[in-house]
């Protein structure tokens, strides 16, 4: 989860509440933004008496997570007076971690208002295969769905290829598209998107319309979650 | 056309540029108000030392200096070398200008994030009001990787029915810039060059059309794809069995430049 943050952002404000964290931030290039929610149920533990922000290097802190071994506990608390993060770890030891927090931007990010003509289910899985297959050849792909199929353009400098994922194959679980739509995108930021959060999702939703951003949402198998947000190319003439 | 005559009338009635030498302070600093306020550009040119703070703090010692501040409210503090400004704030800054100290004072301050530059003169030797036009277009032309990419994205450019096969390919002598086929089946190696193509540019071509030559038993045309070339150079060209193509690098650019990636908040 952390992540699929760290791949679009450096540094991020978690905005804490009594009810769980959420964070919204776009990258620097302000072509991708990712919109995360945890709610307090996600936690074995949460307390939190009144609402709160905090500003975290998440390079930094994702360092520290990694080291959390896969029956190990982590608690994360924050010292408002010395405003610091503690991370402990406990499991086999206990290691106790502690990191500054940065100062917290006011820049609230807004959700894009789009109208979405075109909404497809498909395993993050089968997704991560064919961003895969396009970033062979490109370094963008252009999305193309009808109302049977969805089909990847990626055309380089010197080689091409089409990937289509059929409705009712493995990878494509449902369709509803108003009319044919297409978009082109970036293959590094869809690709890494979905790599890191295929890590935490298996079932992706995915709604754009023609030359718009895509909404990429990944569903959570606890409560919570992660959705991308991402800008479309487009040709100029 | 009313619009332009209109143009001309305005330009002529404005005054582009106001300077003042060795004004004292507090000359420098009416002039300096008076441009901030009407958005004007500056140039002050003096002794002068420097305080930033804001992500990190920088201090200049006093030195003599060129300062810029733009209609756009950005500040370039250029010493008298070097091409970059050694302090500099980007557009959007607020001013604040002051004589305290015998010093005249110019604040510029950046509000997200907080940063500001100050600068204190305690001589002035030139001070200047511009009001500048400008409404060309800047091109960039494209570099000689993006002429490679141009040619590989859009074939025709170079030559009808041409189709590249691999680009930067590594033969005997170098590395080919690109490499394809014609429309007859013959194999072409093409050589790029951003400006006028020299002796030297030709002879490499030939080294290279030669180290191909040796590992195909199909026809291998050399092609010196460029702007323009030298004097004479058709002629040695010819006697290398090479030939020259136009190759515009406007052109390249123009085709790289279709498309362009938006940014999210154009949506909210």
């Amino acid at each position: 989860m952390i992540t699929s943050i760290s791949i679009l952002v450096d540094e991020a404000t978690y905005d804490i509440t009594p009810d769980g964290m959420k964070l919204r931030a776009m990258d620097p290039s302000r072509v991708a933004m990712v919109d995360f929610e945890w709610p307090k149920t996600v936690f074995d533990e949460y307390a939190c008496d009144a609402p709160t922000k905090m500003c975290l290097n998440i390079t930094e802190l994702l360092k520290l997570l990694k080291r959390a071994g896969k029956d190990e506990a982590v608690e994360l608390s924050l010292d408002e007076k010395t405003g610091r993060l503690q991370v402990t770890i406990s499991g086999k030891y206990t290691r106790t971690f502690n990191m500054p927090t940065l100062e917290a931007a006011e820049e609230e990010v807004p959700t894009p208002k789009l109208a979405f003509n075109a909404k497809i289910k498909a395993t993050t899985q089968g997704l991560r295969e064919a961003i895969e297959d396009a970033a062979l050849v490109s370094d963008h792909v252009r999305i193309e769905v009808d109302p049977e199929k969805l089909v990847l353009h990626a055309t380089g400098d010197l080689m091409g290829a089409n990937i289509e994922l059929k409705k009712g194959s493995d990878a494509l679980l449902d369709l509803e598209v108003k009319e044919t739509v297409k978009a082109t995108f970036s293959l590094s930021y869809l690709n890494e998107i979905i790599k890191t959060a295929a890590a935490t999702s298996d079932i992706a939703t995915l709604e754009f319309s023609t030359d718009m951003p895509i909404k990429l949402d990944f569903q959570q198998p606890k409560e919570g979650k992660l959705t991308f947000y991402l800008a479309p190319r487009i040709e100029v003439e | 056309m009313l619009d332009k005559v209109c143009w001309r009338i305005v330009v002529s009635l404005r005054k582009p540029i106001v300077a003042l030498e060795n004004p004292s302070l507090t000359e420098a600093e009416r002039l300096v108000k008076e441009a901030l306020a009407q958005h004007k550009a500056l140039i002050l040119v003096g002794n002068c030392w420097v305080d930033y703070r804001g992500r990190a703090s920088s201090r200049l010692e006093p030195g003599e200096r060129i300062v810029m501040i733009k209609d756009d409210g950005s500040v370039l503090v250029h010493r008298s070398g070097g091409y970059e400004p050694v302090n500099w704030q980007p557009p959007g800054c607020v001013f604040n200008t002051l004589v305290v100290d015998g010093a005249l004072q110019v604040r510029a301050v950046r509000r997200q994030p907080r940063e500001a530059v100050h600068v204190y003169f305690d001589r002035v030797y030139l001070a200047s009001a511009l009001s500048l036009v400008d409404r060309g277009e800047f091109s960039l032309y494209a570099s000689e990787e993006d002429m490679h990419r141009a040619v590989l994205a859009e074939p025709s450019l170079f030559e009808a029915g041409f189709k590249p096969i691999s680009y930067e390919k590594k033969v005997e002598h170098g590395f080919v810039d690109v490499y394809g086929v014609d429309k007859e089946g013959r194999f072409v190696v093409v050589e790029i060059k951003r400006k006028t193509a020299g002796r030297e540019a030709a002879l490499q071509l030939a080294r290279y059309v030669e180290a191909i030559r040796s590992t195909v038993n199909r026809e291998v045309r050399g092609v010196l794809a460029a702007p323009s070339i030298a004097k004479g150079m058709q002629r040695l060209l010819t006697s290398l069995g090479l030939e020259y193509k136009a190759l515009d690098p406007k052109k390249c650019a123009e085709i790289l430049r279709r498309t362009k990636t938006k940014k999210l908040a154009e949506y909210f």
